[in-house]
């Protein structure tokens, strides 16, 4: 199997994670809130240790120290594909993470639905926005003015 | 597992907490963007509409949580914190979206797809402010509301005023090609902060002070609160805070700036 198919293949993995994170109820069916926190991110995270553990050293001048040497490492097609599944992982992660996190604190899912869209597409600004809302929503509770 | 009910109250204070991390997003944005559109920052509307956004909820929330059970966590309130809820989140992410990209969300109709989001756009701002009035609405008849008369009074006037002047000033608003009246050119003068323009017909002066009736009596209640005669100077305040939004609409639709400089 070439880079270009476990792309494919990894790209389309994370969809259902995060259709049932933006879509599907919680707390109802504990196998089902689990895909997206857990199994999803396994089987990524599996995939990403293989493909890094295999292709790390293969990158002439690769390294972590300068943009220069990050580039040298997204260079080759095995080592972007292991970046590309890093973010998937890391963000379907985080986008199960943030949601418990706005499920706790009681943000409903109408407003958590666009910041988990925006985890999916962007990362960081999605995580930045369900940190601030939660936070914000935890501060007007000791304000004593949510109820 | 979730055991925290979500009150129509926790989901305005949970709009506002994210029109506020919204705002702090435009912040860290504009310490890195130079880019402009039409001669302005582009993370300038976002951030204005974003502050807006926290201004209109908080207020929500304030009246919001005086309301009694029936009331408070009725169904109309329920509907309409749901909808109002949809209208900010589509506006506030497709204006920030398209500033991002250096390109215009209002009045913008460059392709089908923008021309249709434009229409959206209309759609959730007038929902928006039917939320507005439907609110006020549910305050009138909520006799068990906790606010004196007085401030029961401000809120419904201001209320129904924000929603009435809103449709004139921003329905026009939305009838023309843009909010100028005449010609600003590429570096018309604005004022500093509001930006609106300083040369020319500017209708978001007039759509400003629309919108914050709301604000505006029920803050102005307070100031009379202890005085005799105070539901009388409520109304004066009431109409001329309505004859002021007149005003500075019929100045702008002459081509006249707010303030020329």
């Amino acid at each position: 199997m070439g880079a270009d198919d476990l792309f494919g293949l990894a790209s389309a993995a994370v969809l259902p994670g995060w259709a049932i994170l933006v879509l599907a109820p919680r707390g109802r069916w504990v196998w089902l809130d689990r895909v997206a926190s857990l199994i999803l991110p396994l089987g990524l995270s599996a995939l990403y240790a293989a493909l890094i553990l295999t292709h790390f050293s293969g990158a002439e001048g690769g390294g972590f120290g300068s943009i220069a040497q990050v580039r040298a490492l997204f260079a080759d097609d095995w080592g972007l594909l292991a970046g590309w599944v890093h973010y998937l992982a890391f963000d379907l992660m985080i986008g199960a993470a943030m949601a418990h996190r706005m499920d706790r604190v009681g943000v409903s899912r109408l407003i958590q639905a666009p910041i988990l869209v925006l985890i999916f597409l962007f990362g960081p600004l999605g995580a930045l926005l369900a940190l601030l809302t939660e936070g914000g929503l935890r501060a007007a509770d000791r304000r004593g003015v949510t109820a | 597992m979730n055991a925290i009910a979500k009150t129509p109250l926790r989901g305005l204070w949970a709009l506002t907490a994210l029109s506020l991390a919204l705002v702090a997003l435009c912040l860290i944005w504009a310490a890195f963007d130079t880019r402009t559109f039409q001669g302005i920052a582009v993370w300038i509307k976002p951030l204005k509409f974003n502050i807006s956004f926290v201004v209109l909820f908080s207020t929500l929330a304030f009246v919001v949580a005086r309301l009694s059970p029936p009331y408070g966590q009725g169904r109309t309130l329920t509907i309409v914190v749901h909808i109002m809820a949809a209208s900010m989140l589509f506006e506030a992410l497709y204006i920030t979206a398209q500033a991002a990209q250096g390109q215009g969300s209002h009045y913008n109709d460059g392709t089908p797809f923008h021309q249709a989001m434009y229409g959206l756009m209309g759609i959730g701002a007038v929902s928006l402010v039917i939320g507005v009035a439907v609110i006020g609405g549910l305050v009138w008849r909520d006799k068990a509301a906790a606010f004196t008369p007085l401030m029961r009074e401000a809120i419904v006037v201001g209320f129904g005023l924000s929603f009435i002047l809103t449709m004139i000033t921003a329905g026009t608003m939305s009838s023309l090609p843009g909010h100028f009246i005449g010609d600003p050119g590429p570096n018309g003068a604005v004022l500093p902060l509001l930006g609106w323009s300083a040369s020319v017909g500017d209708l978001r002066a007039a759509h400003f002070v629309a919108l914050h009736a709301m604000q505006g009596l029920p803050i102005l209640a307070l100031g009379v609160r202890g005085a005799r005669q105070s539901h009388l100077w409520l109304r004066l305040a009431a109409c001329l805070w309505a004859a002021l939004t007149l005003g500075l609409y019929v100045q702008a639709l002459a081509g006249q700036p707010f303030l020329r400089f």
